[in-house]
């Protein structure tokens, strides 16, 4: 964002601001009722027994928290902006485990899962997602050259394929294709079909980045290539995509994480990855959340490292400009 | 214009439903590849779940090992969705399912029924904090229930039990509203939270009701049975000899004692007879 070179007063020296984040923030907290709460116990000296002490309990609990949340954002303005992130992120992901932790889950039984969770679930998730992103991008450029060409029987194809397989829900694509081929004869497996599905509809999208990437290169490069007498593949191939692939490079980043989270979808068919693991492991034994909140926790580990390559990857390209 | 060829033929092939899977020649395959794959579901203790080795166990899975046992070859395991399996046409992905499937009219149309391996009381369960004393006290209340199962359509007043033996039952539950769930588990989920939060009670297998009773669900069985349902291996339309030679393997499963050996083993209760 732009940086403001004109200096204002500290927000949170004024009480204009203060007040207000005190007094609504005792509110919010007073309506979640934490009186009788493991907060409720910290204070039964000042407000009594936390099983009898009612409104005045949630009240005297409601004041403390808002005190402290105030004189926490208080104190995070003082620091500079790096520590600011850091101590927010760690906050926050303070009160999200604190949230997990509530539900009163079975660490045991998630330590006895989890390997398997990983040795097999989050492999075959991943290695879905990696054959079917490679098979999307090879259509999405042939998809894109022939939104771009002059034929109309090639872009009459490619922008019914994009307009059919970015109309349809992913969920029932994989439906259509594992139950569909076969009645054509094609007998196909459920990983196979799980792949296909989401090759087909990420090739879809990722023909439109394609061919954005492919339009933005300005027409003189293609009339100079003309001019030397380079055929269509070589101009393509020498010309055209070294500079298109910068563009096109970081919104496929973003589509393999997108993938990634969608490949939950081939659970359905049987494919024994992360989400199909998280629902069944923990059946025998009534064990859901845990299952549930271990995968999570796998997925959105998985997507932070891959953001931090799509980060990577992308100042690559700003850097080579 | 061979491309516009070969569309409009694949496009005759959709409509006129031609098949190119050949019906009839399941037997051939399983004894070729000497694999039966099995398709069952992973997710639905004590019949078939993971174990704490990430194995398939339970009883449908010892009895489908012990089907691949009495055929001399190896078994596999598949795990596709349950409504894929019932909806037929398996076109040869998997040979037979092992899945305690009543065979309810509709399903005979698409599927075959070679032997009935056991009988399992359907039952209605309520949160441990439900008034509800008898089945009649669930009427116009909202009741869960597995999507396309017996269960639902018991609950919809539509089930036909197509088999010889079948228990006679009535319908004596009018929910209010059906809650289908795609996973019967989560339908036990559902119910703990409380009475009514989401569910005022459910109809499951009483197995099955049991086994979550046994890991500490806050629920219990409402009231004696609905029905009893017969259960069965299913394999695809068309192959005799598959058929038969299933059929004589269940009937020797029953004759020499297998099958109630099993069910003491999984339920503590012989449900493998109709009289009980």
């Amino acid at each position: 964002m732009y940086a403001d070179t004109v200096t204002q007063d500290r927000l949170v020296t004024k009480p204009g601001f203060l007040l207000p984040c005190f007094f609504l923030s005792s509110v919010v907290f007073f309506f979640a009722g934490f009186g009788d709460s493991f907060f409720g116990h910290l204070l039964a000296p000042v407000s009594g027994d936390p099983e009898t002490s009612g409104r005045f309990g949630d009240f005297a609990v409601a004041v403390t928290l808002a005190m402290l949340f105030t004189a926490n954002v208080v104190a995070l303005s003082f620091v500079p902006w790096v520590i600011q992130v850091v101590l927010v992120w760690l906050e926050l992901l303070g009160l999200f485990l604190l949230f997990f932790y509530s539900f009163d889950l079975s660490i045991e039984f998630i330590e006895r899962k989890i390997w398997f969770m990983i040795s097999r679930g989050l492999f075959t998730t991943l290695y879905v997602s990696a054959v079917s992103i490679a098979i999307a991008s090879a259509i999405a450029i042939v998809g894109a050259v022939a939104k771009l060409s002059s034929n109309g029987f090639a872009f009459a194809i490619a922008s019914f394929y994009t307009s059919f397989f970015r109309g349809l829900p992913l969920l029932m694509q994989v439906y259509l294709i594992y139950l569909g081929l076969p009645q054509l004869g094609y007998v196909v497996d459920a990983v196979p079909a799980g792949i296909l599905a989401l090759s087909l509809c990420y090739g879809a999208y990722m023909t439109e980045i394609f061919r954005a990437g492919i339009e933005s290169i300005h027409k003189g490069q293609w009339e100079a290539a003309r001019a030397l007498g380079f055929k269509f593949p070589t101009t393509m191939r020498k010309i055209i995509l070294p500079q298109a692939l910068p563009l096109i490079i970081p919104p496929t980043g973003n589509q393999f994480i997108a993938m990634l989270k969608d490949s939950s979808l081939v659970s359905v068919i049987g494919v024994w990855e992360l989400m199909f693991l998280a629902k069944t492991l923990g059946q025998k034994e009534f064990k859901h959340l845990e299952m549930l909140i271990t995968a999570a926790l796998i997925y959105w580990a998985l997507t932070i490292v891959l953001e931090i390559i799509q980060a990577r990857i992308e100042r690559y390209y700003r850097q080579k400009k | 214009m061979k491309i516009i060829q070969h569309i409009l033929f694949s496009v005759a092939l959709v409509l006129t439903g031609a098949n190119f899977a050949l019906a009839g020649d399941t037997l051939d395959r399983v004894k070729e590849a000497g694999v039966l794959k099995v398709a069952t579901d992973a997710d639905w203790a004590p019949q078939s779940f993971l174990n704490d080795d990430n194995e398939m166990d339970g009883f449908d899975v010892d009895v489908a090992k012990e089907i691949a046992k009495r055929m001399g070859i190896e078994i596999e395991f598949v795990t596709p969705d349950w409504t894929v399996i019932t909806s037929g046409n398996w076109a040869g992905r998997w040979d037979i399912s092992v899945g305690s499937m009543t065979p309810t009219a509709e399903r005979a149309q698409v599927l075959e029924f070679p032997g009935i391996y056991y009988y399992t009381p359907a039952s209605f369960a309520v949160h441990n904090d439900s008034s509800a004393q008898s089945k009649v006290d669930l009427n116009g209340k909202k009741i869960g229930a597995c999507t396309a199962c017996t269960y639902e359509f018991y609950l919809q007043h539509d089930l036909n039990i197509d088999a010889e033996g079948a228990p006679p039952f009535s319908y004596d539950v009018t929910p209010g509203e059906i809650v289908s769930m795609e996973d019967p588990a989560i339908l036990f989920d559902n119910l703990r939270l409380g009475d009514g939060v989401r569910l005022d009670g459910m109809i499951d297998s009483l197995p099955a009701i049991r086994s979550a009773i046994e890991n500490g669900a806050p629920i219990r069985v409402l009231g004696t049975p609905a029905f009893y349902e017969p259960l069965a291996i299913a394999i695809d339309r068309g192959d005799k000899e598959f058929h038969h030679a299933l059929k004589d393997i269940v009937q020797l499963m029953h004759r020499d004692g297998t099958l109630s050996r099993l069910s003491e083993k999984w339920y503590g209760i012989d449900y493998s007879k109709s009289s009980n």
